[in-house]
């Protein structure tokens, strides 16, 4: 193997001690590693070999690489990433058909046991032909390449819970990684897309110390997605006085308001966005004037209109609360009848 | 304290003699009637119980809270802070049976066992809530936040008590002798007829009896008849004072109803009926019922029902008849000018209604009313009502409910207790006697027939 | 799916649905039982007016006020509390107005053109307090007063838990206490509520429909006789 250190890689791209430094400590801060960490995190960074990485995409719309790649042109975290030894990703390879193929085999077969398998996307159930590669279908690739994984990340809301292509009716079948591998460690970095600071994140924590950081009960790094949007928005405190954008065109829209009644999901999703933000930190979609849709959370397509507010419950329809009606009624004749028949007998007993 | 019960009672165990009612022997008690075997006794409880219900009574079952709050109106409650006397508490054993056998989740209850049967001894436990220590006075009922009328299941479980063979001693053989002759205390239509013949010679007053043709149909009761003959002479007094067209009849001149008491709903019809058909049979306009309390439920509030249509007559209470004279002014009377405090009988103002009229005739009388406090629908009961005077073993406790009444009294200052109802006079005189009071209630009845105006003789 | 898609989702329909199949299995069944015409003739001819014992119930004749106050200022103490936390907390509204928007079509507003105000957090917290302290209290005064524990069953004990949880769960969600996340405190709050839904119409809960029932027949009843109410 003659993969370089990270740390020279990186000083050979240009990158200064600084940068590097300042990079970590960002890092260590959203890993809730405390500030005597960063130099520790700098060092092992710096000494970590470029692990090999292959990373498959199946029932994606190349949102989150998009998301990795281009949303923070050249910045360390994409530099961080250019530092993976990348082996196999067909959308951004150059190499194209058998030599794009041939390259992850022997990535697979030289690294066997100690790559990095990244997934984004959905894997269909169904019908085997609804998405291949090479020929191939998703979920025997998985299964393949699962098998001599380290460890499998699983980009995005489709590879972590089933996503969109999951979405009611969901016709491929479509299931998440989880769903498909049991044996291997899986870290799930939800979103549609993710942040991409989060997924260098857990990259560099997987890097610094060896091992998966820890996770929530869905799965997520626990650093990263241990609190809701809610908890730490900037317009909480609307909240807390009951100040509410009741229209996307009120005074309170204008004020910037709560966006709760405007179904906002801030409350019930855990992300990063109202902290570290998107777009090199500028903003996230509360701070744009739109409320959080969830969607870093299971399911998030399929739990009502984004616009219903938070509390709305799913009351059944008028035609169910109908039948309970009819039923309610029933019962109460039948009883009040059945009454009268025991005084009847009573009368004659 | 099961006994065994006898067939027969003979020889009849109560002496009438007495001030009142009495057990010959009192450790020979026969608070069980009949010979039926515990189970069926249970289950005639609960079937009289099933059979009374109606929407009312049922709706009052499913309401209550348990907020406590009725122990706070009971007289029973108030002067012993025992919780057992909480009037709803008296219900328990049919509030449980109505769970069981009658509400809407009757066979839930049943299938899984929620409620568990009522036993005979709960029952003859519960004897002693139900008639004991429960006038029937209805004051709970005027508590109850859910407004719950307490007092009207009390009477419905006592259905259930008197088909169960589950009454007290007194209850049971007078009712029983009130069937078997006419009248609860002996006042059978022989006697009655003597006591008339005799009062009217002794106070030389006529006394109308069995005139064919009347416009008024007077009553009386067996404790006026027994121990109060005045009344009698009263009633006969002021009826020709007023010029009305009145008469007793023997086939209908006992508004005492021990029916309505003991929970025998057949007998309460017999009885009711009794003076129903008298009324008819004279053409009365008006049915003019004694100082009575209970007798005015039975005939004012009840006798309708009993009798299937509307009474072809008017019922009215001596009280609110001597009120109609009043204002018509044939009724004159001399002023009294003694400070007078009324006693509001229950059945006759509580629950009865009649509240102002007995005001109003004290008012012609020139009195100076002062009032109890509390007084009219939230008075407190003399502690006799709905049979509980009869009942020996609850003397005690009786008693101690009595001293309610006696600082109310002295609280007014009032030189003259009036009442009218011949049982709270009753009470009150045995109330006297125990305490060595010196106050003795009177009736308003005879107050008014003492002080007419006769100017034509 | 999680505990707050269940809360929200199949939990919340089935409760409503046990909760109006039950109210009117037992409010029907009891109103349609027998009714006999009262044949006696009226003191007063105009029974209705009888009604107003519905509202004059709601407080005790001056006669009996002493015996009672503990009980009718707890009493009011938690019903106001319950319910204008209940009908005028933010989310509590929004959650109503789903309701009409599910079952109509249209929110509160276009059904009936009225605003549908709301309280502040702070005034919502404060009454929400209140409640929670007065059943406490009531629950106290249940043990500890001779009457009251003597007449209780099972039914008060279990309408009291089940009263006091969509509170104190409400409190707990608001506050976020517990170092819960919000979602799982939320879930537990509807989860509570539901129960309260679910068991209303099997125990002493129904007297918040059958008071006026009951009040309301011996109201007229007492009126017919010119009886004191």
């Amino acid at each position: 193997m003659s993969s370089p250190l990270l740390g020279e890689f990186l000083r050979s791209h240009g990158v200064t001690r600084r940068d590097f430094l300042q990079f970590c400590t960002t890092t260590a801060a959203l890993m809730g590693l405390s500030s005597a960490m960063v130099p520790r995190v700098a060092a092992a960074l710096a000494q970590a070999r470029r692990p090999s990485v292959i990373w498959l995409p199946f029932q994606e719309c190349t949102g989150c690489t998009e998301s990795i790649t281009r949303a923070h042109g050249s910045t360390l975290e994409s530099l961080i990433f250019q530092g993976i030894s990348l082996d196999y990703q067909h959308t951004l390879q150059a190499a194209a058909g058998d030599a794009a193929e041939r390259a992850r085999e022997t990535a697979m077969q030289e690294n066997w046991g100690r790559y990095l398998l990244i997934v984004d996307g959905s894997i269909p159930t169904g019908n085997k032909g609804f998405s291949t590669i090479a020929g191939r279908d998703n979920l025997s690739l998985l299964q393949e390449a699962a098998r001599g994984a380290a460890a499998i990340v699983a980009l995005g809301s489709c590879a972590a819970f089933g996503g969109i292509p999951g979405a009611d009716p969901n016709p491929t079948g479509a299931v998440a990684v989880s769903a498909i591998v049991k044996d291997k460690p899986i870290i799930n970095v939800s979103g549609c897309p993710p942040i991409p600071v989060v997924i260098t994140g857990v990259l560099t924590q997987y890097l610094t110390f060896g091992k998966l950081p820890e996770l929530d009960a869905l799965g997520r790094p626990r650093s990263f997605y241990g609190q809701t949007i809610h908890d730490r928005c900037y317009r909480r405190p609307f909240y807390e006085r009951g100040q509410f954008a009741d229209s996307f065109d009120d005074e309170g829209a204008r004020q910037g308001w709560c966006l709760y009644k405007l179904g906002c999901r801030g409350p019930t999703t855990h992300n990063a966005c109202a902290t570290v933000k998107w777009n090199d930190g500028t903003s996230f979609p509360i701070e744009a004037g739109h409320g959080c849709i969830g969607c870093s959370e299971p399911g998030f397509w399929d739990k009502g209109g984004f616009y219903q507010p938070l509390s709305t419950g799913q009351w059944g329809s008028a035609r169910t609360l109908g039948t309970a009606v009819g039923v309610g009624t029933a019962l109460g004749v039948a009883s009040a009848a059945l009454a009268r028949r025991r005084q009847k007998d009573a009368e004659g007993a | 304290m099961t006994e065994t019960t006898p067939t027969t009672r003979e020889p009849d165990p109560l002496e009438f003699d007495k001030p009142r009612v009495s057990i010959r022997k009192p450790e020979h008690r026969f608070d069980s009637q009949g010979e039926t075997p515990d189970a069926s006794r249970v289950e005639r409880a609960m079937n009289s119980f099933v059979r009374d219900f109606g929407r009312t009574a049922a709706v009052y079952m499913e309401s209550c809270i348990h907020c406590g709050m009725c122990a706070e109106a009971c007289h029973f409650y108030e002067v012993t802070q025992d919780p057992k006397y909480t009037p709803i508490w008296k219900l328990e054993p049919f509030k449980q049976a109505y769970k069981r056998e009658y509400g809407p989740f009757a066979f839930v209850y049943r299938a899984l066992n929620l409620k568990p049967k009522v036993t005979v001894d709960e029952l003859q436990q519960w004897q002693h809530l139900l008639y004991d220590s429960c006038t029937v006075c209805g004051r709970c009922s005027l508590m109850c936040p859910m407004g719950i009328d307490i007092a009207s299941l009390v009477s419905q479980a006592r259905h259930g008590m008197f088909k169960a063979g589950l009454v007290p001693h007194e209850l049971a053989a007078v009712t029983e002798r009130a069937r078997r002759e006419g009248s609860p205390l002996g006042a059978t239509p022989k006697v009655f007829a003597d006591r008339c013949e005799w009062l009217s010679d002794e106070h030389d007053v006529e006394i109308t009896i069995d005139k064919p043709r009347a416009d008024v149909l007077c009553a009386m009761s067996s404790i006026e008849i027994m121990k109060y003959p005045e009344s009698v002479v009263a009633t006969a007094r002021i009826m020709r004072h007023v010029g009305a067209d009145w008469t007793f009849r023997l086939d209908g001149y006992e508004a005492t109803n021990f029916g309505l008491l003991t929970g025998d709903a057949a007998a309460q019809k017999e009885l009711t009926l009794k003076i129903v058909h008298a009324a008819v049979a004279c053409g009365a306009k008006v049915v003019v019922l004694p100082e009575c309390g209970h007798a005015y439920t039975a005939l004012r509030w009840m006798g309708a029902n009993m009798y299937g249509k509307p009474l072809p007559f008017r019922v009215l209470h001596i009280a609110e008849f001597l009120a109609e004279q009043v204002r018509t002014g044939k009724l004159r009377l001399r002023k009294l000018g003694k400070t007078v405090t009324f006693h509001d009988p229950c059945q006759l103002v509580r629950r009865g209604g009649a509240i102002e009229a007995p005001r109003e005739v004290l008012q012609a009388l020139g009195v100076e009313l002062r009032e109890m406090y509390p007084t009219k629908g939230a008075n407190w009961c003399c502690g006799g009502g709905g049979g509980v005077v009869a009942i020996h073993r609850a003397d005690e406790l009786r008693h101690k409910v009595f001293k309610i009444k006696m600082e109310q009294i002295e609280e007014t200052g009032a030189e003259l207790p009036v009442t009218s109802c011949a049982n709270c006079r009753q009470t009150f005189d045995d109330g006297q006697a125990h305490f060595k009071w010196d106050k003795t209630m009177h009736s308003l009845l005879e107050l008014v027939a003492d002080n007419l105006v006769e100017d034509a003789q | 799916m999680n505990l707050l898609d269940f809360a929200r989702g199949p939990a919340l329909q089935w409760s409503l649905v046990i909760f109006v199949v039950g109210v009117l299995w037992r409010l029907l069944g009891v109103l349609l039982l027998r009714t006999r015409k009262d044949l006696s003739e009226p003191r007063q001819a105009a029974a209705w007016k009888g009604l107003r014992l519905i509202a004059l119930r709601s407080w005790p004749r001056k006669e009996f006020l002493g015996g009672t106050a503990f009980g009718e200022v707890m009493g009011y103490a938690f019903h106001i509390g319950f319910l204008l936390t209940l009908f005028f907390y933010v989310p509590h509204v929004l959650f109503f107005a789903d309701i009409a928007r599910g079952l109509f079509g249209t929110d509160l507003h276009g059904l009936t053109g009225l605003h549908w105000p709301t309280l502040p957090n702070g005034v919502v917290t404060l009454l929400s307090a209140i409640s929670i302290a007065a059943l406490v209290a009531v629950l106290i005064h249940r043990i500890v007063n001779p009457v009251k524990r003597l007449i209780s069953n099972f039914d008060d004990y279990f309408s009291w838990l089940v009263t006091i949880a969509p509170l104190a769960t409400g409190m707990a969600a608001f506050a976020h206490l517990g170092g819960w996340p919000y979602e799982r405190l939320l879930a537990v709050h509807l989860l509570s509520a539901e129960l309260l839904l679910v068991w209303f119409p099997f125990g002493k809960l129904m007297h918040a429909f059958t008071i006026f029932v009951a009040r309301g027949s011996t109201g007229m009843l007492f009126e017919r006789k010119g009886a004191s109410l």
